[in-house]
This record gives C-alpha cells, structure tokens and sequence, in this order.
C-alpha cells in the first residue's frame, strides 16, 4: 500500500451519548533518523509522521504529536463521545511535507 | 619528575580511564530521559509522582522491540485531564508521542504500538490541567530490539 494510506475504524451506529472507540492505522514506514541501512553504513534518513488530528463535525477531538518512536504502520486507538450523527475526520502529515485525510460517519440512532 | 609521583600519576590516570567512561555512560543514559522530559513537559521527572489512577497496559515480555502494543487507560474525568504522554527509559529518543485530549473524548484511553530498543521501562504520564502530574511505569522486556 502506498505511504500515507489510512484505516480508518468507527462504530455505524451508536446510541446518543455513547462512548466509541475510534480505531486507525495510516500505511507508513515511521523510519526514527537513527538507523543505519546494514549494507551501506549509511544512516537511513527519518521519514516519519509527526501530527495527527481527530475531528468530530469539524470540531477537534484529539492532538496527537508523534515521532520515530511510533511503530512502522502506526495504530492509534481513541474514544469519542456520541452526542450527534456526524463525521469522524483525521488529518495528519509527515516530516516530509506529506499530507492526509480520511473521514468516516458515525449514526446515531 | 620522580619515579614515587610518576607512578602515582599514571595509577590515577589510568584508574580515571577504566573508571570515569563508565560513570559517564550510565548518567548520560539516566539523564536523556529526564532531559527529555523537563524539555517537553517543563517539570523534572522526581517532581512527578506515581499514581494507581493511571493505568498503563504493556506485555511484559515482548518477543519483537519493533512493535510493542500499550495501552493507557484512567478513571479520572476527561475534562480534568490536559494530555498523555509516552516515554521509553532506554530508547535513542525517549520521547514516543503525546496525545491533547478534549471532553469529546468521553474517557482518558490512549493506544497505540510503540518501538523499543532494549528491555525498559515505559513510562505513561498524565498532565492534569491543575497543571500537575501523574505517571504510571511498566518494565518491558525485549529480546529482540526494534530500533536498529
């Protein structure tokens, strides 16, 4: 898959008021900067994300600040409060200017 | 020079070769932790206090460093709490990431995987928005580091 693609996990449905959880796993390699390719010697330079944001109806769910801490394909698992229907948006962006978004709708019924 | 303070120079040189590396290697390793953490959080690591409130999930063993699943969890309101944070004692950089939380959240929970180098301890921390600090650590041990 391509860097920077994005699953993007959340309940259909839920009841108002209910607490979901917001599952994501974005393709990409988190290379940290400080890894030397085996072959070559050489330092394998950092490609990582570095921001993600959780957006609930455009308004801010969750920051999260990351580095080459975070494992290759990163997972990130969130809750989300329920009070209306609407859509579930995550936006993030890498160290090399690589930018991304996907969004998923929550009903609640 | 004589041959008395020749011979006391060059035991202390030698014994401060052997010995002074050795010193220097683990409070290095000690202080880029706390280094880390007094730059990003502005606070010192002794000022902040283990609390059972936090609960941070982690194998204790983990065969791959390259992929370790944590957990972190709380019972505190969401709207009393600022951040997570995740540190790794022993890793090139211990900062792993940090998450703003907002009352839309519902509940203080944070998962993810993260990279280790070594067997460490993982520290999550939770800043308060009274500003003040909790923390929670879990020993992990890694056969196979995940950072190299």
């Amino acid at each position: 898959m391509a860097v920077g693609t994005g699953i993007l996990r959340v309940p259909k449905e839920a009841k108002k008021g209910e607490i979901v959880k917001v599952q994501m796993v974005i393709t990409h390699p988190m290379e940290p900067g400080t890894r030397k390719d085996p072959q070559t010697g050489q330092l394998i330079p950092a490609y990582h994300l570095t921001k993600l944001e959780v957006f609930f109806n455009d308004k801010t769910v969750s920051v999260i600040d990351m580095g080459g801490g975070v494992s290759a394909n990163p997972f990130i698992g969130l809750t989300l409060k329920v009070e209306e229907s609407g859509i579930v948006k995550i936006s993030y962006e890498d160290n090399k200017g690589g930018k991304w978004e996907k969004t998923a709708e929550i009903r609640v019924v | 020079m004589d041959r008395r303070r020749f011979l006391v120079l060059s035991v202390l040189g030698v014994a401060s070769l052997t010995f002074v590396p050795g010193l220097m290697r683990t409070s290095l390793a000690a202080s880029k932790l706390e280094e880390d953490i007094q730059k990003r959080l502005g606070v010192s690591l002794s000022q902040i206090k283990e609390s059972a409130d936090v609960k941070l999930q982690a194998p204790t063993i983990a065969e791959s460093g390259a992929n370790v699943p944590v957990s972190v969890e709380s019972d505190i309101p969401v709207e009393k709490v600022d951040s997570i944070w995740i540190f790794v004692d022993n890793n090139p950089s211990p900062w792993i990431t940090d998450v703003k939380l907002t009352p839309m959240n519902g509940k203080v929970y944070f998962a993810t995987r993260i990279k280790m180098g070594q067997t460490s301890n993982v520290r999550a921390i939770l800043k308060l928005k009274d500003g003040s600090y909790l923390m929670a650590t879990k020993e992990v041990k890694v056969t196979v580091g995940g950072c190299g």
